[in-house]
């Protein structure tokens, strides 16, 4: 079993009881915080003859004086028959007010220590101590794992929402987190006997009655010696014993002294093993360090956070985990498929490929690329590796290149089948670094590469037969591809430009069903997004979605896309084709990258032709009024400027703080975009250079030219646009 | 003081076996105060007319790490290795009753004997000789008002 597994596993069952004792040990941290405010603490310098000479003048009846841990002075009496403990004063020995051992009820106590289960209880809890102990050493490996090293652990924290708490919080307590379980478990080894703390029996001592009167409290040397920094108690002789003797415990033992000639009769130092617990105490509890026990506090109520957050993180992986069936163990395997896959659709390639060779009788592993190795057992492996972005590999399989050469390669041939779209300059361009890292590796192949275009069905039954062929026996991959669950949506209105030839273009608002907080906790229905994320539509007799940045927030209340014709293009043609009260098959797929983070920053837009769509959603959601500057471009004013009006609106609103518009197509149109940035160089400088964050989107081309002018302009501040990048402060969507 | 420990083991011997001939049984009832705290450990002892320790009757409580609490009691049976035979029960909660019984020797009886109880409660403070009371025929059934944590401590004869 991995960390990753074990840290899974104890967090989602004892993680539950730890939240029982976090949030009971967030509360029990009061008491050492309230305790500091309620009398005031003795000077450490004062002697501890001197206090219980002031004690004895105002309190007759005092039979023991403690030392908190706070620092005040507690004595407890008897008033007659009464049983009193008060604070006092130690500059005077005057009584302040009542002490009460805790403000808290009892109960508190006793669930976080025992879950008010006795002994059996505290047996549990020293368990789940231990849990939460190995979940945090767990934590660290994959926090180190996820960031990168150690020098790295500072760095921004990426994914959902829910991972992001989890990691972001988990780094700054985990080591309070891991140092509160291990004193927890020092405290448990004496508390259920395990280690003993005492240092043996009492020395049977009295005092010696020579006939004297017993001495004065003030006037015994061992406590005019003993500051009260080192008292932790003091108890007087009982009265009615004439035998009976001073008793005083320090931080550094305990002594018996006789009450007639004021002589040492007996000490005792504190064992180590008291020592350890006594500092496990202090850590632990926070008594006597209030600051300390409030940084506790915070450590104890994160745990419920920590909780909520994993299990949200285990959920939302259990429903975006590629499911593979039938999977046999790795090290029984004979054929190993490792996967390397953004939006997941690469694993149904697999399954596929998976169900085939099983069928033929193979024991069959796959499994995500990150894992890359082969055993004893192995005797084919496949690589299926999709390609993200600019030829990047698919951000789970982002270290698994690194890895792979630093494997010693062996006999097994290792077969690469990448898939892409040849409409990217960078077509397959993971798997093309894999099978070249693979080769050089010297590891054989049992065919060439083979790069898939567009989730291809068709080609990777042309694979599926030559594979057939060189392994000699009979195969067929019959691939459905799998298709994340649609909502209808319904064309609301339309907004129709003429744009150019025969591309004309429109906006499309769309509404969603009403879905039930049924629905909703259940994640059915159409997933929450913002302006910038991604809806996937599928056309009518294609199995393939095709992809549109949303110009609309779930807040505004409507999905609204920006929709050019592309010649004969079978998804734009439909959704052009369509009239209000129309349905269209959709889903959500989140666009992280390039979604605005919340910001004070000034935010600096640059689009082109629809690429102004998600643009305009940024700005229609400025409710804050976020300094944004667009740069927009286009053909011509009178048939490509989407969103024309509704910018200038936001304008005067406020929403948008500047715009500049070129078209290319009219005399002194201004060119394009990254002209109309050439020429405010200096502005848009001093954006950078006081934080801006640049998103970009337009077509390919566009990007290019936009991030080449900015380059250039940047290039006095010492800044690049890849460095701007690894900030994420410079996103771009490209079509 | 090793006089003292010896007679003090020859009655540890008597208290140990019930099923002595010249033997009575003797019953303790201590109920406790509402003292609004956690359960409290108690040590019932006997001590001889010289104050000296002279057996154990029963320890309500079963952590060892607490019985220096318990501090007359631990520190007078220091010596008594069998202190803890066949004695021990649960910590008593505040507000409830313990109801122990001991076979006792005749010969302790009306002869000076004295029954005490320590008491210790968690975060409190301690009370040893929270209770004492005279082992006689005539204060058999007599409830004895105890300093802090017990309310009262009776003993019947049979």
């Amino acid at each position: 079993m991995g960390w990753k597994a074990i840290h899974r596993w104890l967090g989602l069952t004892i993680g539950a009881l730890a939240v029982v004792l976090g949030i009971t040990g967030a509360i029990l941290a009061f008491d050492p915080v309230q305790q500091a405010w309620q009398a005031p603490a003795a000077p450490g310098d004062l002697s501890v003859a001197t206090l219980a000479e002031r004690v004895t003048r105002t309190i007759p009846g005092a039979e023991e004086i403690r030392h908190l841990p706070s620092g005040a002075i507690a004595v407890f009496s008897f008033d007659g028959d009464q049983a009193r403990a008060s604070y006092v004063d130690p500059a005077d020995g005057r009584v302040l007010g009542a002490w009460q051992p805790s403000a808290l009820p009892r109960w508190v106590k006793n669930l976080h220590r025992s879950l008010l289960l006795g002994d059996a209880g505290r047996w549990g809890v020293a368990g789940i101590a231990l849990a939460v102990g190995i979940l945090c050493i767990s934590a660290l490996v994959l926090l180190l794992r996820r960031m990168g090293g150690w020098r790295r652990l500072v760095a921004r924290v990426r994914g959902s929402l829910a991972q992001r708490i989890h990691v972001a919080t988990g780094r700054v307590v985990l080591a309070v987190l891991c140092l509160t379980s291990l004193t927890a478990l020092t405290m448990s080894a004496s508390t259920l006997g395990l280690v003993a703390l005492d240092a043996g029996t009492e020395p049977d001592v009295v005092s010696v009655a020579s006939g004297q009167a017993a001495l004065p409290v003030g006037q015994l040397p061992m406590l005019q010696n003993l500051s009260v920094r080192d008292l932790r108690k003091l108890n007087f002789p009982d009265a009615a014993d004439p035998e009976d003797t001073w008793k005083v415990a320090t931080i550094q033992g305990e002594a018996w002294i006789d009450r007639y000639s004021g002589q040492t009769l007996a000490r005792q130092d504190v064992t180590l093993a008291q020592r350890v617990y006594d500092w496990a105490l202090v850590l632990h509890t926070g008594e006597g360090a209030w600051p300390w026990a409030v940084v506790l506090a915070f450590v104890g109520a994160s745990v419920p956070l920590f909780w909520l957050s994993g299990i949200f993180i285990w959920w939302q992986a259990r429903r975006q985990a590629p499911h593979i069936t039938g999977n046999s163990p790795l090290a029984q395997a004979d054929v190993l498929i490792f996967v390397a896959s953004e939006g997941g659709s690469t694993w149904g390639f697999a399954q596929t490929l998976h169900d085939a060779l099983s069928h033929n009788g193979h024991r069959v592993y796959t499994g995500p690329l990150e894992l890359f190795l082969t055993t004893a057992a192995t005797r084919q492996v496949f690589v299926l590796a999709a390609t993200y972005g600019e030829g990047q590999a698919p951000a789970h399989a982002s270290r698994a290149l690194e890895r792979m050469t630093k494997l010693s390669a062996n006999a097994v041939p290792v077969t690469v089948l990448g898939f892409g779209d040849r409409q990217f300059p960078a077509f397959c361009a993971f798997a093309e670094a894999l099978e070249k890292t693979l080769r050089a590796q010297g590891w054989p192949a049992l065919l060439p590469l083979e790069c898939i275009h567009r989730q291809s069905s068709q080609q990777f039954a042309r694979w599926g037969q030559t594979l057939a062929q060189a392994l000699g026996e009979p195969l067929v991959l019959e691939h459905v591809p799998r298709m994340p669950p649609t909502t209808a949506l319904t064309l609301v209105s339309r907004q129709d430009y003429p744009g150019f030839a025969d591309q004309p273009t429109a906006i499309l608002r769309f509404a969603w069903p009403a879905q039930s907080a049924w629905e909703r906790l259940h994640g059915h229905g159409l997933a929450h997004f913002a302006a910038g994320d991604l809806v996937g539509i599928v056309p009518p007799g294609s199995a393939v979605p095709r992809y549109y940045s949303l110009a609309s927030g779930w807040e505004d209340g409507f999905l609204e896309i920006c929709v050019r014709q592309v010649p004969g293009g079978l998804c734009s043609t439909h959704l052009l084709g369509l009239q209000p009260g129309d349905h269209i098959a959709a889903f959500i797929r989140p666009n992280r990258g390039f979604a605005l983070p919340r910001t004070r920053q000034p935010v600096l837009l640059i689009g082109a032709g629809t690429g102004v769509a998600p643009l305009a959603g940024f700005i229609r959601r400025n409710d804050r009024h976020t300094p944004m500057h667009l740069y927009c471009g286009g053909r011509n004013p009178e048939r490509d400027f989407y969103f024309g009006s509704e910018i200038q609106h936001w304008l005067v609103e406020g929403r948008l703080t500047s715009m500049q518009t070129v078209f290319s197509r009219i005399p002194e149109g201004g060119g394009y975009v990254q002209d109309a940035l050439r020429r405010d160089a200096e502005r848009v400088r001093d954006l950078v250079a006081q934080g801006a964050i640049v998103r970009v989107c337009g077509s390919r081309a566009m990007a290019r030219d936009v991030a080449k002018t900015l380059d250039a302009v940047l290039a006095p501040l010492q800044l690049s646009i890849s460095q701007l990048k690894a900030k994420e402060r410079y996103a771009e969507d490209v079509f | 003081m090793s006089k003292l420990l010896l007679t003090t083991l020859a009655t540890t011997c008597v208290l140990a076996i019930p099923t002595l001939a010249h033997s009575r049984q003797v019953t303790l009832t201590a109920q406790l105060k509402n003292y609004g705290g956690d359960g409290a450990y108690l040590a019932a002892y006997l001590t001889d007319a010289k104050g000296a320790y002279a057996g154990t009757l029963w320890v309500a409580g079963g952590k060892a790490k607490y019985y220096k609490h318990l501090s007359n009691w631990n520190r007078l049976s220091a010596g008594d290795a069998k202190r803890l035979n066949g004695v021990t029960g649960a910590s008593v909660g505040a507000g409830r009753t313990l109801k122990v019984t001991a076979d006792l020797a005749d010969a302790l009886i009306d002869a000076g004997y004295e029954i005490r109880i320590d008491a210790a409660v968690e975060d409190m403070r301690d009370s040893p000789s929270d209770v004492r009371v005279p082992l006689s025929t005539g204060n058999a059934g007599k409830p004895q008002a105890g300093k802090q944590y017990i309310r009262t401590l009776t003993f019947q004869l049979q």
